[in-house]
């Protein structure tokens, strides 16, 4: 028997050039002492390493380890995603930490082995690896949201976290297990042979229920979203931005993996399900979301909102939702990690300056700053010409296509709640004499990574065809 | 070299966001003049050695579609963001940039000093941009894009000074004015589009086109299309009834008034009705109106600016009577005609734009020409260009105005009618007439400002060299259309009519071969423009008190011109003022504030309310968020197994 | 009730009651050792089901290793060792209404479901199934395998930075 082909190799290669650099960053911590630029230069390097194997391997179309890992396409894509996502959190942590006085060299081992466990389940083809993935990005999330030790926001923001994470990995697994055991196989390319007929078989449905559960808690769909604001508040802006980004994209990648199985056989209940969760989580996130006076708090219900809007792609079940999931990932990422990056610049220590109010004439005191939240906003409302709007578009036509209108209506008034709560930072930001008149500094590598993302959510939301024509060939 | 078209589109571009971000840093006048000349310059370069493969290209290969991305496709709707590279696009492509860029190098020197410098050139750059994408675009949605870009700038233009009063406003009311009036024309073109969209499923040119070629002449849609279009046409182009914001858009720079309120933006319209000819000439109907609006705007308009003092006013009438012309080609049918008319128009109106430019800042922002006068000696060279201007615009034979508005006279009685032609005739006339009042006050006679305030100078030299272009091309610009009667050849006519030639073989015009009567009319127009001429330049250098006796006998008459007929009160009284009465009482002091604003803040605190309460459930407690998880697997569960 | 089905029930009931004892009880400790009898009973179904290295793998790891860390813990915090873990009141309506929900639910569809493995009852492996699953880990299943082991890699690392002492700017009161 054949032990690595060639496929093998490149197929891992991202994943193990990630795990090369996370092992060589881990050893320069180690070993030298203050080391912790060196191995964020590490780990950079290392990330872009990754980038450079999951573009060279976009465009095979294959599996590797006897069907465990997808490469090229569809993996490849969403790699270069948190890749990408990994790479900017960094930029945006780095100041932070310095400023914190927490910048130790584990912080950017745990990004890389968080993006490995990303990465994994952008690739998985087997509920076994897409469980490893979730796992491996879980872990690492768990520790980088307890980041700051001596802090309590921190500390209760990281055990909230697992242990509402280790319920619903129960619940993933168990899912994972009954499909086993009623088809035999945990292969997602062999599933639909094994069990061509519909869901007649409650355990074969509830194990699709409860894998489900499993990723609407990742991904915060509501009701499984309880832990995201507590968490999103408390870890370190550079954390939330990561996982409200990296954690975000790729338990959907999985999700949309996994579920284009038993989607194909377009099942009445799972959609109707789906489409509840979809509704739900738009509803909610964006009802809370009126009442947080801190930007953190309620850009984690805004995320609960986006995983409705997502959400409504894997129920239409037709390639455009697929698509439109895509890229809106895309520009959720880019959007969130700019607003993130924003507070991280204006926070200030023990998680000062934080709401609405410290935003307050912005507009007059950093008119750079504020035109970029302002346009983060109006992508994260959906207004053209930013990307938000094109994602948001491809999403509820994609509902109106599978027969949802209901669905679509449903999303655009609760687009119209959020209007509320992300204008109103702009308001401040324009409309309110600033009152607190303390020095703000810009450090140059995050804010040239806000720019960057600006600019990513104008160029996609004018020129939407660059995503959309690499889709193609994917879907 | 059609791959390198987008090149046109981005330069521009370029310009605007180097100016835009680093204009207020800048600091250096001639370098960010120079940075946005240069953009609009290399657009017109590119735009030149494209013009010269597809001269040199056989007829058939002209047309190309150079497509940069797709932009939006979402079901059957798809639409790319290309640009259609054809004898049409080009030769707007080059009028545009090339007297863009001409007006650009002038503004260098007229907007010297100016605080708003960088801004100003931040906001051509933009226009012209914006203008590029009309006229090359595809699509419709492009062409729309672009449409409303233009009027974005021109809104941003004509408001530039916004701290100066106008009239008896500020600037901000004119540009109000002008973005109002063709916003209703805009909703015109938008419903077009729409019903464009509903009948062929499309908005691409060659894809409508190629379906509308198996339609028969007459069908009620292409009615509707085509009366729709025309409404956004009038906006833009300044036709009756939708004129009116046009005078009051001299508000602006002078090299604005050129460059957008006569060259280029204000064709538009023309450009549009010329890309659709197929559609119209679907519309008997609506090419009547057309032909029947345009002749009335032009005689209209000229009679207006018969009394009017304003400089820029007497300049911006002529405009609109102008663009009449060229709607009244476009309605009989002779598209050629009124392209033609469009470029030989916007060397010499640009020109004469710039001449008063140049008169105004040697005049210390005096625009009333009563004030005026004698100036020929203390501004020899504008002098020269401002009277090649006024000889071209009315139709002095062998000038440029003279082929172009020849042959719309000429259409208007052969395709139209004879009555047509006279009326057209007449306004041709009447153009002559206060073009050289205008020459008269302005240059000649006796000086009547005060020299103790006034020290008139002559223009400096990135002012003067435009306009010496512009008066060279006022002369030699009509030579490419010298019509067969005088034994010339229409290269003009023959390079466009491929274009046209889809709706040429709808309408089935019918063949004049009457050589004698096409000269003998030909002679009297010119003699009716040459009797114009005479008469006011005798009437306003020599006997100024004839004018003001007749205007003394006719007072009602001067009176209703010197009103221009009344209009803009007409629109206030009958609809401004309801709409701001019912806006006021019953809009916003009931419906708005009581019954809008209440239901709206209800349900905000409504919402805010409940928000409020339930955000009581997000307790903090991780016990109670894993009972609401288990609720929610319950519910999953419980559907997927009981349902 | 043939012999199969008695050490079935006798497994089960260890397994329910001890965990029962895990849930309810109030004392620290006593929970611990009763996760000792619920490991026991879980790798005695195990054997049942003729999965003997799984079995084998729930004594060792479980009951082996992760239980004495567990008392290891227990004990080394040595001023926890009296005190209540289990909140009183909290919710305890809510909860159980909804668990005795779920619960029902699940019941409901096992009862029901068409057992996938039932159908091969008949006919056990001749071998065990160690090999089988030695093979698996090192051909189809390395992957999974090796992942693994960077997961634990993970969570030493995590641990490791949880640990440090260095510079900590403490909000915690410390205990003592």
């Amino acid at each position: 028997m054949e032990f690595f082909s060639p496929t093998d190799l490149l197929g891992s290669s991202p994943i193990l050039a990630l795990g090369l650099f996370s092992l060589i960053a881990l050893l320069v911590n180690a070993f030298l002492k203050n080391s912790a630029g060196m191995v964020f230069y590490v780990s950079a390097v290392g990330i872009f390493v990754a980038i450079g194997c999951s573009i060279y391997t976009f465009p095979m179309n294959a599996t590797a380890f006897s069907d465990m890992l997808l490469v090229g396409g569809y993996a490849s894509f969403f790699s270069v995603l948190f890749l990408v996502i990994a790479l900017f959190s960094m930029f945006i942590a780095k100041p932070y930490l310095e400023r914190e006085q927490y910048h130790y060299g584990e912080y950017y081992v745990l990004i890389l082995l968080a993006t490995i466990g990303m990465v994994m389940l952008a690739s998985s083809a087997d509920l076994i690896t897409a469980f490893l993935g979730i796992e491996m990005m879980s872990v690492s999330f768990y520790v980088l949201a307890g980041y700051f030790r001596g802090k309590l926001s921190s500390n209760e923001s990281a055990l909230k976290y697992f242990l509402l994470g280790a319920f619903a990995t129960g619940f993933l697994l168990y899912g994972i297990a009954l499909i086993y055991g009623t088809t035999g196989t945990t292969n997602l390319l062999r599933i639909v042979t094994m069990y061509p007929q519909p869901f007649n078989d409650p355990l074969h449905i509830i194990g699709w229920g409860l894998i489900l559960i499993g990723f609407g808690f990742k991904v915060a769909a509501v009701p499984f979203h309880m832990w995201v604001p507590d968490v999103y508040e408390g870890a370190p802006t550079p954390v939330t931005a990561f996982m409200s980004t990296g954690g975000k994209a790729a338990a959907f990648s999985v999700f949309l993996m996994t579920f284009s199985v038993p989607m194909s056989m377009r099942d009445e209940r799972l959609m109707t399900v789906l489409a509840v969760l979809a509704a739900a989580s738009m509803l909610l996130g964006n009802w809370f979301g009126l009442s947080q006076t801190n930007l953190k708090r309620m850009l984690a219900y805004s995320s609960i909102a986006h995983a409705g809007y997502m959400i409504i792609g894997i129920a239409s079940a037709t390639p455009m939702g697929q698509q439109g999931i895509a890229f809106y990932l895309v520009s959720y990422a880019l959007t969130n990690l700019g607003a993130f990056g924003i507070i991280a610049m204006m926070e200030k220590e023990n998680g000062g300056n934080l709401n609405y109010e410290d935003y307050a004439g912005l507009g007059k005191r950093k008119p750079a700053l504020a035109a970029l939240l302002a346009m983060f906003m109006f992508s994260l409302t959906g207004i053209p010409p930013f990307a938000g709007f094109i994602g948001k578009y491809y999403l509820f036509a994609s509902a109106v296509q599978s027969h949802m209108t209901w669905l679509a209506i449903f999303g655009v008034i609760t687009s119209l709640f959020s209007t509320y709560y992300y204008l109103r930072i702009i308001v401040y930001m324009y409309f309110k004499e600033a009152t607190n008149h303390e020095e703000i500094k810009l450090p140059g590598l995050t804010f040239a990574t806000v720019i960057l993302c600006g600019a990513g959510i104008v160029l996609f939301g004018i020129v939407p065809s660059l995503i959309f024509d690499l889709m193609k060939s994917i879907f | 070299m059609y791959s390198f078209a987008p090149l046109i589109v981005l330069f521009p571009l370029l310009g605007f966001l180097i100016n835009g971000f680093f204009g207020r840093k800048i600091k250096n006048e001639t370098l960010v003049g120079s940075i946005g000349t240069l953009a609009v310059a290399s657009s017109f370069v590119v735009a030149l050695l494209i013009f010269v493969e597809m001269v040199g290209s056989p007829v058939e290969e002209r047309k190309h579609i150079v497509t940069l991305f797709q932009w939006i496709a979402a079901g059957s709707f798809s639409v790319n963001v290309a640009f259609q590279v054809d004898q049409l696009s080009i030769l707007m492509t080059l009028i545009v940039t090339g007297v863009g860029s001409l007006i650009h190098l002038y503004s260098i020197g007229y907007m010297h000093g100016d605080a708003g410098f960088w801004r100003f050139f931040t906001y051509l750059n933009l226009f012209i941009f914006a203008m590029l994408n009309l006229v090359l675009a595809d699509n419709y949605l492009l062409m729309f894009l672009g449409w409303e870009g233009v009027g974005l700038c021109s809104y941003l233009l004509i408001g530039f000074w916004y701290d100066r009063n106008f009239e008896k406003g500020t600037t901000g009311d004119a540009a109000k004015k002008a973005f109002i009036v063709n916003r209703i024309g805009d909703f015109g073109f938008l419903l077009a589009m729409f019903l464009i969209f509903n009948t062929f499923g499309s908005l691409t040119y060659e894809s409508v086109f190629a379906q509308a070629a198996g339609f028969s002449p007459g069908v009620s849609v292409m009615f509707w299309i085509t009366l729709l279009m025309f409404v956004g046409a009038t906006g833009k182009s300044a036709q009756i009834p939708l004129y009116v914001w046009l005078p009051d858009a001299m508000a602006g720079p002078t090299p604005v008034s050129a460059l957008i309120h006569a060259a280029t933006m204000v064709t538009a319209g023309i450009y549009m009705a010329a890309r659709s000819s197929i559609l119209f000439s679907l519309a008997p109907a609506t090419m009547e109106i057309v032909a029947v609006v345009g002749l009335l705007t032009a005689f209209f308009a000229g009679t207006i600016g018969l009394v009017q003092n304003d400089i820029k006013k007497v300049l911006a009438y002529s405009t609109v009577s102008q663009l009449g012309y060229m709607f009244l080609a476009v309605g009989v049918g002779a598209f050629t005609a009124g392209l033609f008319h469009v470029m030989t128009h916007a060397f010499f109106k640009a020109l004469l734009f710039l001449g008063s430019g140049a008169v105004i800042h040697a005049m210390h922002d005096e625009q009333d020409i009563q004030k005026m006068g004698g100036l020929q000696k203390y501004m020899p060279w504008t002098f020269r260009t401002f009277v090649i201007g006024s000889f071209a615009i009315s139709g002095f034979p062998l000038l440029s105005g003279f082929f172009s508005k020849d042959e719309i006279l000429w259409k208007s009685f052969a395709d139209g009618a004879p009555w047509m032609w006279v009326i057209a005739a007449l306004a041709a006339g009447v153009t002559a007439f206060y073009m050289f009042r205008l020459v008269s006050l302005t240059f000649l006679g006796k000086e009547r400002f005060d020299h103790h305030h006034v020290h008139p100078h002559e223009a400096p030299k990135t002012m003067l060299i435009p306009l010496l272009i512009l008066a060279l091309f006022s002369i030699i610009g009509g030579y490419v259309g010298i019509p067969h009667v005088l034994g010339g050849h229409n290269y003009f006519e023959e390079f466009l009519e491929p274009v046209f030639a889809g709706a040429n073989a709808k309408m089935m015009l019918p063949m004049h071969d009457s050589a004698a009567l096409e000269l003998g009319l030909m002679a009297v127009s010119v003699a009716v423009g040459l009797l114009g001429m005479f008469a006011g330049w005798k009437i306003f250098t020599e006997k100024p008190e004839i004018a003001e006796n007749t205007a003394k006998k006719f007072s009602g008459l001067h009176k209703l011109l010197w009103n221009k007929y009344f209009v803009d009160e007409a629109y206030d009284a009958v609809i401004v003022n309801p709409i701001k009465q019912t806006s006021d009482k019953f809009l916003w002091k009931i419906f708005d504030v009581k019954i809008i604003d209440n239901t709206l803040n209800f349900s905000a605190k409504f919402v805010e309310a409940t928000s409020n309460i339930l955000r009581r459930i997000q307790t903090g407690v991780v016990q109670s968020y894993a009972v609401i998880f288990v609720a929610g697997i319950l519910f999953i569960l419980g559907y997927l197994i009981v349902w | 009730m043939n012999m199969y089905e008695i050490i079935f029930y006798f497994f089960a009931f260890i397994t329910v009651a001890s965990a029962s004892v895990v849930v309810f009880s109030r004392n620290i400790i006593y929970a611990a050792f009763s996760l000792l009898f619920t490991f026991f009973g879980v790798a005695g179904i195990y054997v049942l089901l003729n999965a003997d290295f799984l079995a084998i793998t729930q004594l060792l790891i479980y009951v082996g290793g992760i239980l004495v860390l567990l008392l290891f813990g227990v004990m080394l915090t040595t001023n926890t060792v009296n005190i209540d873990i289990k909140s009183g009141s909290m919710n305890v309506l809510a909860a159980a209404s909804v668990v005795a929900a779920l619960a029902g639910l699940l019941g409901g569809v096992f009862w029901t479901s068409d057992w996938f493995v039932s159908k091969q009852m008949g006919e056990l492996p001749a071998q065990t199934t160690s090999k089988e699953i030695g093979t698996a880990l090192i051909t189809t299943h390395v992957l999974p395998f090796e992942i693994a082991s960077v997961i634990l890699l993970v969570a030493i690392v995590g641990a490791a930075m949880m640990a440090r002492r260095e510079g900590i700017k403490s909000q915690i009161p410390s205990s003592k």
